[in-house]
């Protein structure tokens, strides 16, 4: 009786530990198999097809820059100071003066600034710089010093009360030829100086800095 | 069941009492790996409670056996002792594998501080937790400079990226739990993305010796391992907590694994660190924080037969570019270079502004391995991996938020290597690598693309043999080929287009033509051949010198290829070439170890030559309405690189130890014979240590770091006319800064909390006397000073 009851314990055992590995085994391999399937096909699916890409224009280009002075005494004297660049930051930019200043004659500046790749064109001067006045300002230079300049009582309000240079008068000093005029606009000056119609700044970032070569003062 | 067992007991009993005991046991006993008898092996007689030996044949009998359960306790030198149980019911048999050498084959059941190496012939360090965890707060690039050759090259104090033998980016491999990292490296200012915490052990590889991780390891390979699987029953962790005077910054980080006898583990780690705005000697570096938070978990069964791993790896990095970094044109960066300090400087915050980066990085990986007698080891691994990375810019209005760059990459890959480790004395392994690869560049960013969309595909097979020829000398080779092919969909610019004369070479490609626009689709396909082969020659204990060739090929890597476009928080208008070859390089280098009681001495040497060598230069620059812009173009040529890296420890007295790293290189272009741009200087550091053990293992050590100023660069100074006054400006891009010399205070002590709790305090100061200075290597250095004195305090808990 003893040793009946204890072979059929024994081999009970024998053919439960078997099974046990032989299940643990498979489950290891199972779980190893179906975590690739799993992976393979929920990262499959997130491929991109065979579409092409978006072509990007950017949004932020600055293409075109016109500055405008016009004659207070006369307003068919103007003078129109142009930049195009069709690539914006990415490619040349071509300048060119129309016009000459009149010797002692005053000027109202009246500036446009355009991204004309998109359509209708961007008015980045009114619809981003001016709303963002606080963070903007416009520096002016010229060379030699025949031209002078000063920021209008109504210019707009730059940073920490500085005036920002988009309403500017401008008075042309000796009949001369092949003068330099830069307009340059800083993206958040750390501190701006208007006491001199020009400007100055420190720190920041040019957003512009364009030079016209050849202004003529008649 | 305890019922049971005593109704077997008492069974067994009774039932033995019954019977003659004239069976007879027969064993025999072998290697798992090649079939060989083991002699002289115990073999313990649980219920006899008797030991005998095998024989020369490993067999050993075991007579006058009752019927019953048999269970015998196996053991023998360098095999794991094994346990069987029988059921003797006659004469039986059984034919025993023992794991022999398993402390040579198994690496997870190498335990303790034993440090593994990955290669043996190759000039390869191995840095221990130990050591890693010094640097909690930092990155892996701080850490592997540690290792005298390595440098780094960086952006700032948080973007750092390991340089070895003057090589980076691409040109390294970098492996996370042997998962290659895919986080688009191609960049200087893409750090790797690895939360340092989750390392327990990194190999540094000079070379591409280690074939088995890829054929295009130029300057070299770095293996971070996680912690290893010990196969016992236990439960432990770790915690890390620091902080830092310098940036206010803290960091914490914790592990905790849990692995069980049978073979099964499950760890999980995770770590966290911020700062707000560093600061040099003299000035905050505004908007220099940083915010990072990691963790990872894995689980499986390690066992000697077989096993099998789930890897899960996630990093989230917030990084601040330095903000007068930004520049608008040419003028904004010379009065930056000539201010002297940055020109903005703003109270300190932890606020990170653009520009800045964001990345995120997962990392998912299954393996499985299984060994076969006498043939050796298989494993097989998938990994998936997503890089996406976000770059901020200084930009205007509702774009403020919108990323100008948002790059997403997704990497598959399939490895399945053998082992071949029959024989110990001729290792050979095999494998082959499968990778799918796909880079999808968002148009919601309003900004034309600087790395178009791609789809890669690369298939790797290699083989590499190691032959024990006597004790003291050990030969390699290696083999492996590669293939790759890059399909890319690129919009050109037509002004751009026909500037670089793609026109003339490209025209075929073009698909779809757009007002000012290109869209072609380059599709690129290289074939690498690249090998290995080296000596170890081990004279006696005290000399052993290693020899050894490598042969890499490597690609050109899609930012070489395409890269076109303002890069702006790089401060570059960055343009690459279509045209550009697969890089060569042959590389022999040369190691001799010294080491008595007092005195060890590692001396490295290196030649590198490489074909094709692609660099980024300063390249004069690009006419804007912005005012023009610095440009930097990628260029080909031919190079040569050759130094020497230099260990030496002295062990003064029992406490005192003094060591010294010093790393010389020379680069070359062999087509200019100008210096290589961005080599490191000439560098010395030298460290004393004084340790009293019985003082809480009290340790302090006083490092001296010295740079040289780097005197041969290639001189890509440029004057640029302003177009206002007519005056020539000379624009510094190339000038290196003058030489440093730094002290560091490091010192330590633990604390035994109970048996198995610890804690270890870390006080250090970097830069004690917050010396002024500028890194040659540090692409900032334009813009603002290196970091100031820091202080740290980091604790350790481990339990």
């Amino acid at each position: 009786m003893n040793t009946n009851k204890l072979k059929i314990n024994t081999n009970n055992l024998k053919t439960k530990t078997m099974k046990i590995n032989y299940f643990n085994t498979m489950k290891t391999t199972n779980f190893f198999i179906s975590a690739i399937f799993c992976l393979a096909l929920t990262t499959s699916c997130s491929n991109d097809d065979d579409a092409n890409p978006l072509p990007i224009n950017p949004e932020e280009l600055i293409t075109n820059v016109t500055l405008t002075f016009t004659n207070n005494a006369d307003a068919t004297d103007t003078i129109v100071l142009e930049s195009v660049a069709p690539d914006g930051q990415d490619g040349a930019s071509t300048e060119t003066v129309t016009g000459d200043f009149t010797s002692g004659a005053t000027y109202a500046l009246s500036l446009e600034i355009t991204n004309e790749s998109e359509d209708p064109a961007d008015d980045v001067l009114n619809d981003d710089i001016i709303p963002e006045a606080d963070e903007h300002f416009f520096t002016y230079a010229v060379n030699p010093s025949n031209l002078t300049m000063t920021r209008d009582g109504d210019d707009i309000e730059g940073p920490n009360g500085s005036k920002l240079g988009v309403n500017t008068t401008w008075v042309a000093g000796d009949v001369s030829t092949g003068n330099n005029v830069q307009i340059i606009l800083i993206h958040e000056p750390t501190s701006t100086d208007d006491s001199n119609g020009f400007g100055s700044v420190t720190g920041g970032s040019e957003d512009l800095n364009i030079t016209f070569t050849s202004v003529d003062i008649q | 069941m305890k019922q049971f067992i005593i109704t077997i007991a008492i069974a067994f009993t009774c039932f033995c009492y019954g019977q003659t005991c004239t069976y007879t046991f027969l064993g025999e006993l072998s290697d798992f790996h090649d079939g060989t008898p083991i002699a002289s092996a115990t073999v313990f007689i649980k219920e006899h409670n008797k030991y005998i030996v095998s024989d020369s044949n490993g067999k050993f009998k075991i007579e006058n056996l009752c019927s019953g359960t048999l269970t015998l306790k196996i053991s023998h030198i360098g095999c794991e002792t094994k346990t069987m149980s029988y059921i003797i019911e006659g004469d039986t048999y059984a034919a025993i594998k023992l794991e022999h050498h398993i402390e040579e084959l198994d690496q997870i059941s190498v335990t303790g501080n034993t440090s593994k190496q990955k290669t043996k012939t190759a000039q390869e360090t191995v840095l221990k937790a130990n050591t890693l965890k010094k640097y909690s707060a930092l990155n892996l690039g701080d850490a592997l400079k540690e290792v005298a050759g390595v440098s780094s090259i960086n952006t700032g104090n948080a973007i750092v990226k390991p340089m070895i033998n003057g090589m980076h980016s691409s040109r390294l491999l970098i492996l996370n739990n042997n998962v290659r990292l895919q986080d688009q490296e191609w960049g200087i200012e893409h750090a790797p993305n690895i939360d340092i915490n989750s390392a327990d052990q990194i190999s540094v590889i000079k070379g591409s010796g280690a074939l088995a991780f890829g054929g295009d390891a130029i300057g070299g390979v770095i293996v971070v391992n996680p912690t290893r699987i010990i196969r016992k029953d236990t439960l432990y962790g770790r915690t890390i907590i620091g902080g830092q005077s310098n940036g206010r910054g803290y960091n914490m980080s914790s592990t905790l694994n849990k692995s069980y006898r049978s073979g099964w583990f499950a760890n999980i780690q995770g770590s966290l660190k911020q700062n707000g705005d560093f600061k040099a000697p003299d000035y905050n570096l505004t908007n220099s924080g940083l915010k990072s938070h990691a963790f990872t978990v894995s689980a499986g069964k390690k066992k000697f037969e077989s096993g099998f791993e789930v890897f899960y790896s996630y990093l989230d990095n917030e990084i601040g570019i330095l903000g007068a970094s930004h520049i608008g044109s040419i003028f904004d960066f010379d009065r930056a270079i000539n201010s002297g300090q940055p020109l903005t400087i703003k109270d300190f915050s932890y606020d990170i502004n653009a520009p800045k980066q964001d990345i995120t990085h997962h990392i998912s990986k299954v393996n499985y391995y299984k060994r076969f007698q006498n043939f050796g080891k298989v494993n097989l691994q998938y990994d998936y991996q997503n890089n996406q990375r976000f770059e901020f810019d200084v930009r205007r209005g509702e774009l403020r938020v919108v990323p100008a760059i948002d790059l997403t990459l997704q990497t598959h890959s399939l490895l399945a290597d053998v082992n071949l480790d029959a024989n110990l004395d001729r290792k050979i392994d095999f494998g082959i690598m499968g990778r799918f690869q796909d880079n999808f560049a968002n148009p919601d960013t309003g900004v034309r693309r600087l790395i178009p969309d791609y789809e890669k595909y690369d298939f790797g097979a290699y083989t590499t043999a190691e032959f024990q020829v006597n004790d003291g000398l050990i030969i390699d080779a290696g083999l492996r080929y590669d293939f790759n092919r890059i399909d890319a969909k690129k919009f050109y610019l037509k002004s751009r287009w026909e500037e670089r004369g793609y026109d003339a070479d490209f025209s075929n490609i073009i698909i779809e033509e757009l007002p000012t626009q290109l869209l072609t689709n380059p599709v690129f396909d290289f074939h690498n051949i690249s090998a290995s082969a080296g000596i170890k020659y081990t004279i006696n204990e005290s000399n052993q010198i290693i020899l050894n060739y490598g042969l890499a090929s490597r690609p050109p890597n899609v930012s070489e290829l395409f890269s076109d476009g303002l890069h702006h928080s790089a401060a570059r208008y960055e343009i690459g070439d279509l045209r550009f070859n697969k890089e060569i390089a042959n590389r022999v280098s040369a190691s001799y170890a010294y080491n008595v009681s007092k005195f060890n001495l590692l001396a490295e040497v290196f030649y590198n030559r490489i074909e094709d060598f692609i660099y980024l230069r300063p390249f004069g620059d690009i006419k804007t309405n912005r005012g023009p812009f610095p440009l930097w173009q990628y260029k080909q040529t031919n190079a040569q690189l050759f130094g020497m890296d230099l260990t030496t420890t002295y062990n003064i007295t029992d406490a005192l130890l003094w060591q010294n790293k010093t790393a010389f290189i020379k680069g070359y272009d062999l087509k200019t014979n100008l210096p290589l741009i961005d080599i490191p200087s000439f560098n010395t550091t030298n460290q004393i240590t004084y340790s009293n053990e019985a003082w809480y293992n009290f340790l302090v050590s006083l490092k001296s770091e010295w740079s040289f100023e780097q005197n041969e660069f290639p001189d890509f100074n440029f004057e640029i006319e302003d177009p206002l006054t007519g005056e020539m400006i000379l624009i510094e891009i190339s000038t290196p800064p003058s030489a440093y010399h730094l002290l560091h205070l490091y010192s330590e002590a633990l604390f035994s909390l109970t048996e198995k709790t610890n804690i270890k305090i870390a006080l250090s100061i970097n830069n004690i006397f917050n010396t002024s200075h500028r890194n040659y290597l540090n692409r900032l250095r334009y813009f603002a000073e290196d970091l100031g004195r820091n202080i740290t305090l980091q604790l350790e808990l481990n339990y």
